[in-house]
């Protein structure tokens, strides 16, 4: 009797009981797909034995000290960095929301401005943030704004996931709730605050995780600004990001590695720590 | 029927409709020239085929659409209860009731005393802290009669309230709202497709077809009504006949 490989694999993982299923929704249960049967019996227990081997090279290579780091050790060096990255990406994801709501609210509720608006969103957001970068250089590091150009870059990069999961969770609402609304004579403000914002969490959760993807995805281009400036004028922004293409370009393993596995365990903290319990928060906001 | 209907001396009379189009941009017709009085504390039904135009009247009496042409005369508070709920997901069952009870201006207190009636006079109080999803269809439908009734609806509209339960659910469904008109002797306009179900409810019965009011027929039989009685029967052919007449 032959059995494909992909079959012992769905019945190795089958419990007698019958399929297995994970839930973020109480009550509720979705199938694992094979897919997710591959990455658990492969990949992430691969993926995991290969971060303890690259992380205790590193810890026995550098027990307390690395090249080009100085005095005060590589946990302190990195924390640093990678606290300085986040606040960065924090403070863009802050300015992303603030100017997102008010557009994806305009295209929702406005039917002109959805008709000429969604048209310019999507054509910016097909825009590489690269491709906006010489303007940022013009605009502000000539003027020593550092920070702000970073800023810049990552708000860019963050703003229309955020945006378009926006717009899709506003036009979530269905009719009977819209009616429901008219009939029961809710202002537009409190139909904004107590229908169309609660009815926007799954999405705008969604958006943000999408929108941290890419922030942590252009970080290095962020903060690496020395790359795009004139060589009288180089600097970089104390970061993860500018580690990682210093550590890359003076050929300092040791430390590029590090800080790679300082971004993916902060990455993995964060998506542990805020978009798991986030996810799991915003099924109650859904409508079947 | 309607014929001869005067319109200019209502004084018992709760919605008027006269000579009331509807006309859609996507398809030609909604409503036409629909004429139509219902008294104060009648239970009324309106049936009809799919896609007659029973949805546009009650949407109209809603206040959710406006007539094409035509005059609508109907009190300040009409609420409604839609097929599916259409509860907050995010809500406990007694905030969702709350939702509809905040129409009416008071204050906090007022609100919560008329929450907290409505979820006693649906019998769901038990059912207080609870979020939509945990419940079944016939409890969710429930809440949805509590917070139409939280706002105290001088009429009370029902689209198509039954169509998703299952029909133990609706027999229990059926005695409750029956229980409930007998006791308030609100004016309730039910939207079905149901023959037996509105002879069941409903004190008049009105048949629409192609967007007009075909029929309006009075129910006499008495409350509560047995389905498996003979004259419920006799009524439920009656209906029948006139509803398939010229189809």
């Amino acid at each position: 009797m032959s059995l494909s490989f992909a079959s012992i694999l769905i019945r190795m993982k089958l419990p007698q009981g019958g399929m297995r299923h994970y839930t973020h929704r109480e009550g509720q249960s979705y199938p694992i797909t094979l897919s997710q049967r591959l990455y658990t019996t492969f990949l992430a227990p691969f993926f995991i034995i290969a971060l303890l081997i690259i992380l205790s090279n590193s810890i026995s290579l550098f027990p307390s000290s690395i090249a080009g780091v100085g005095d005060q050790g590589i946990f302190n060096y990195l924390g640093a960095a990678i606290l300085a990255t986040f606040m960065r990406m924090f403070v863009a994801y802050v300015l992303a929301v603030i100017v997102a709501f008010p557009l994806a609210l305009l295209v929702v509720r406005v039917s002109w401005a959805e008709r000429l608006l969604l048209p310019i969103f999507d054509i910016a957001q097909s825009i590489p943030v690269l491709a906006f970068f010489p303007m940022v250089i013009i605009a502000f590091t000539n003027r020593g704004l550092w920070d702000e150009a970073a800023i810049v870059v990552i708000f860019l990069a963050m703003i229309w996931n955020i945006v378009f999961n926006l717009v899709s969770g506003f036009k979530s609402v269905p009719r009977d709730i819209e009616w429901a609304a008219i009939v029961f004579k809710l202002s537009s403000w409190r139909f904004f605050t107590e229908v169309l914002l609660p009815a926007s969490v799954p999405s705008f959760v969604i958006g943000s995780l999408l929108a941290w993807a890419q922030g942590w995805n252009i970080i290095i281009v962020a903060e690496a600004l020395h790359l795009y400036l004139p060589k009288s004028n180089p600097h970089d922004l104390f970061g993860i990001g500018s580690i990682l293409v210093s550590a890359s370009a003076t050929g300092n393993g040791a430390l590029f590695i590090s800080a790679i596995i300082t971004m993916i365990l902060t990455i993995a903290i964060i998506d542990f720590l805020v978009w798991q319990k986030l996810l799991h928060y915003a099924e109650r906001f859904k409508f079947d | 029927m309607l014929n001869g209907l005067n319109l200019t001396n209502m004084t018992n009379e709760i919605i008027y409709l006269k000579k009331v189009w509807k006309r859609y941009d996507d398809i030609d017709t909604g409503l036409i020239d629909i004429d139509l009085a219902i008294t104060k504390g009648d239970f009324v039904a309106v049936i009809g085929p799919s896609g007659c135009g029973k949805s546009s009247l009650l949407k109209i009496i809603a206040g959710l659409e406006a007539p094409t042409e035509g005059i609508v005369k109907k009190p300040e508070r009409v609420s409604l209860v839609f097929q599916n709920g259409a509860l907050l997901p995010w809500l406990t069952v007694k905030e969702n009731v709350m939702f509809g009870a905040r129409s009416i201006l008071g204050t906090e207190a007022d609100i919560e005393e008329r929450t907290m009636h409505a979820l006693s006079e649906i019998s769901i109080m038990d059912l207080s802290n609870k979020l939509p999803r945990e419940l079944s269809g016939g409890q969710r439908q429930r809440i949805g009669i509590a917070r139409a009734l939280a706002c105290n609806p001088e009429v009370l509209l029902l689209d198509e309230p039954f169509s998703a339960l299952d029909p133990k659910t609706t027999e229990t469904m059926h005695r409750d709202i029956s229980t409930l008109w007998e006791k308030t002797g609100a004016t309730i306009i039910m939207v079905t497709h149901l023959i037996e179900e509105a002879v069941a409810l409903a004190n008049r019965i009105i048949i629409m077809k192609d967007f007009k009011i075909a029929g309006d027929y009075s129910i006499t039989l008495s409350h509560p009504r047995r389905e498996d009685g003979a004259s419920f029967g006799q009524e439920v052919r009656r209906i029948h006949k006139e509803f398939f007449a010229d189809m």
